[in-house]
């Protein structure tokens, strides 16, 4: 095998889960052929294609938004050109590992909005669940859709030093960065034209296609062309390219809150030729803005008497309202004994150990052991408001700790997990860097998909664990073979 | 057995035309051994479909749109009731076996919502005042009662000093408010010594209009008294609620209960009335009350340049959203 220069400097980093080195310094069998292809290109063509990547990201307006910062706060989401390779047999594992996990955070959110049997049972504690504040009261005996609270699911997995999958998040309120699984895609095709069927890369195309037949499957009225549309809370949302790609894709509508009202509990459109009654709301809102009648009064970005429309089944809602009580990052930490529970199952995925800090006892281990310890917010997303122990300095953790005191039911901790890394093209040279996964499922009455790949966050900057992208973390374009 | 019948009339009234507006109305008295409802009846302009579902506390809440373009919104609520003296609790258990059974209900579903206490800057204050006031081998029931009092003794009844967005820290501050703030702090206080508390919404109705609050829409405290249940505990007139007290809801807070609220698109600020009437069911005479519970037409200021050209105004009407509360 040739072997460029840039390739024979590549040093794994120590104890850590190298995706493309084995212990014996081999490269595993699933990267070989892409590494055989770029070991056969230039530095200079490497160079180009990484900033023909560049240019294309920019062209096409395939950005973010960052919540802080004195520079603009659109952001191109650094891409990486060198795929992340996932085996067939990984994959087989990890897709039936979600399985497991969704049919169960699903069952969970039907039980605790209705029955509450895990509850009168002491598997979970009333308290955490009433003390999460997406707990809505107003969902309780709320019937929706088939049973389907989730229909959208972004699972975060990360892998320890051995290579074992852990869940770290799950995510079942507005999931974002599918679009940016589906953009990859379309660079990595414009760049190595020949290496995907080479390879035998699985398609991810199908997301959109699988959502709208989902969606459509919702419609409360049985009529041939249900109105069906995407409600994002408008271009100041860090996700609004998705929002636009996602509606594009499918084919539906994208509104804000202004352009729906609603009449006698069903929704319309408003529209050049009048109003038009909606079927069902991909929604990208969170809860607490859809509808200022019942949640936040002051939000402008919901619809006035949505829930009402919602209540009667006028409108199907995706993702159902209330789901926060079930990613809620207290209520993660009893997501295995809920497998047990629901399905008198063993857990495929295993969790990330998780101490609550509203425990005194576990507090007291966490303030002990800090240094080692990722502390996170409970209801906290993108990894704004988190202290990484191993990196933190004393008046950091102090400082941090002060806060928690204040409120320590909204806190957990997880020991520091080292996260795999993956080979990144950068500066004309493999380095590695560490990763993570989120795949998208998508639930609908037929049952649980998942397509093929995801989205592979990259922690850029050298040493770094943490791979949000509002943090300073990349993407890789994400492989699973057949 | 007292019959009453009650008139509760909310009335908003906009200075130019609003629309797409929703509404929630929790208007709807409740219905058990010690309340019966003969007949209820709700009017709304432009007679709105009102759905009625049973919230997560028990309580009947309306929900209604009014989408067309319109100045003004009358919400009339007319309820003949017949309700019914509770005996007052006997009281013959040891209270360390009170205070223990109590602890039991700590983490117990639905009291754990009844349990939880709101921050706010006075809780040391409170906390403080609590200890002094309590009695070795006093029971629930009488602490809560005397809780009663003291916060009877202890703030001002002034009408129009909070709004429905007055906290409990102004409130603690300035020791004043009307019923729903009185609620508010003997329901903390009461949470602070592990007795579960709700607050209840509805109406105080006596013969004779000698009490705070009367005819008006009024709100007090529950508190659960072990081998009891919940026993009415009104603190702005320091007694115990029973048959005078017809009740529409109860909840966490005022917000669980709010008995009209709603929100519409337009650029015009808006007036409240409301008026209830309490009278005997014999006689056609009804007795008008000026209104004692809080509501929401203060806080939404007038746009300081109103738009005179209509297209303008159509779209700030378009855009605009405000709530409105009763």
């Amino acid at each position: 095998m040739q072997e460029s220069a840039y390739f024979t400097k590549y040093t794994p980093t120590p104890n850590t889960w190298d995706e493309m080195f084995g212990a014996d310094a081999q490269i595993r069998d699933h990267y070989q052929k892409v590494i055989q292809y770029l070991g056969a290109e230039s530095i200079e063509e490497l160079n180009k294609k990484e900033d023909l990547a560049k240019r294309l990201f920019m062209s096409q307006g395939i950005t973010f938004t960052v919540y802080s910062g004195d520079e603009g706060i659109e952001k191109i989401f650094p891409f990486d050109i060198i795929p992340r390779i996932i085996t067939g047999d990984e994959w087989a594992f990890v897709e039936k590992g979600i399985k497991q996990r969704l049919e169960v955070l699903n069952l969970f959110l039907k039980d605790v909005y209705s029955n509450q049997f895990i509850i009168k049972d002491g598997i979970v504690p009333a308290d955490i669940i009433y003390s999460c504040p997406h707990f809505l009261r107003e969902m309780y005996n709320v019937k929706v859709p088939y049973d389907i609270y989730v229909h959208v699911a972004g699972i975060d997995l990360i892998r320890d030093y051995d290579g074992t999958f852990y869940v770290l998040e799950d995510n079942l309120r507005t999931p974002s960065g599918v679009s940016y699984m589906l953009e990859n895609r379309e660079i990595t095709k414009r760049l190595f034209p020949d290496l995907l069927p080479q390879c035998g890369v699985r398609s991810v195309t199908e997301y959109p296609n699988i959502l709208y037949k989902n969606l459509l499957s919702l419609s409360p009225r049985q009529i041939p062309n249900p109105t069906i549309v995407l409600l994002s809370p408008g271009i100041y949302n860090s996700a609004y390219f998705e929002h636009t790609t996602l509606a594009r894709l499918m084919g539906v509508e994208l509104v804000e809150g202004r352009d729906l009202v609603v009449d006698n509990h069903k929704v319309f459109m408003k529209t050049t030729t009048g109003l038009q009654q909606v079927d069902v709301i991909y929604r990208r809102v969170d809860d607490e803005f859809l509808d200022p009648l019942v949640f936040n009064p002051s939000s402008v970005l919901g619809v006035a008497g949505i829930m009402g429309a919602y209540r009667k089944g006028n409108v199907a809602i995706v993702n159902a309202i209330g789901n926060g009580v079930a990613d809620d990052k207290a209520i993660y930490s009893y997501v295995p004994e809920m497998i047990k529970y629901y399905l008198n199952e063993e857990p495929i995925l295993k969790n990330v150990p998780t101490y609550q800090l509203g425990n005194p006892e576990e507090a007291e281990y966490v303030f002990g052991n800090l240094n080692k310890m990722v502390v996170k917010r409970t209801n906290g997303s993108g990894g704004y408001g988190m202290l990484m122990g191993h990196a933190a300095t004393q008046q950091e953790m102090d400082e941090y700790k002060a806060e928690i005191i204040k409120n320590p039911r909204d806190f957990i901790a997880q020991p520091t997990i080292s996260l795999s890394a993956a080979p990144c093209y950068m500066q004309g040279k493999l380095t590695p860097r560490r990763i993570d996964l989120r795949p998208y499922a998508l639930v609908g009455p037929d049952g649980i998909e998942i397509v093929p790949g995801g989205l592979t966050r990259v922690a850029l900057r050298e040493g770094s664990l943490v791979v949000n992208s509002s943090q300073g973390g990349g993407s890789k374009d994400t492989w699973v073979l057949i | 057995m007292p019959e009453f019948k009650i008139q509760h009339v909310t009335k908003y009234t906009y200075d130019s035309p609003v629309r797409d507006s929703a509404n929630q109305v929790i208007l709807y008295p409740i219905q058990d051994d010690y309340q019966e409802v003969i007949k209820h009846d709700i009017k709304i302009t432009g007679e709105p479909f009102v759905d009625v579902h049973i919230d997560y506390y028990g309580n009947e809440v309306g929900s209604f749109t009014h989408t067309e373009s319109h100045t003004k919104l009358e919400i009339s609520s007319k309820m003949l009731v017949i309700t019914k003296h509770r005996m007052y609790p006997i009281d013959d258990m040891f209270a360390d076996q009170q205070w223990s059974d109590l602890r039991l209900l700590n983490h117990q579903v639905p009291f754990i919502d009844f349990l939880r206490q709101e921050y706010f800057e006075g809780l040391d204050e409170l906390k403080a005042i609590i200890e002094s006031q309590k009695i070795a081998n006093e029971t629930p029931y009488q602490l809560a009662m005397r809780f009663c009092k003291y916060v009877y003794e202890n703030f001002d009844y002034i009408k129009g000093v909070t709004t429905v967005e007055t906290t409990l820290d102004e409130i603690w501050k300035i020791k004043a408010g009307v019923c729903q703030d009185f609620a508010h702090i003997l329901m903390e206080m009461l949470r602070m010594v592990n007795i579960p508390a709700r607050y209840v919404s509805g109406y105080i109705c006596t013969s004779k209009a000698t009490m705070r609050g009367e005819g008006a829409t009024h709100a007090w405290a529950e508190a659960y008294i072990p081998n009891y249940g919940w026993l009415g505990l009104d603190p702005t007139n320091n007694i115990i609620a029973n048959e005078n007290h017809v009740r529409l809801a109860v909840g966490r807070n005022f917000s669980d209960c709010s008995p009209v609220k709603g929100v519409y698109k337009g650029a015009a600020g808006h007036t409240l009335e409301v008026a209830v009437s309490v009278g005997n069911p014999d006689d056609d005479h009804m007795e008008e009350y000026e209104h004692d519970i809080h509501h929401h037409d203060a806080p939404i200021p007038k746009p300081a340049n109103v738009p005179k050209n209509s297209y303008r105004q159509y779209m700030e009407m378009m855009q605009q959203q405000q709530q409105q509360q009763q």
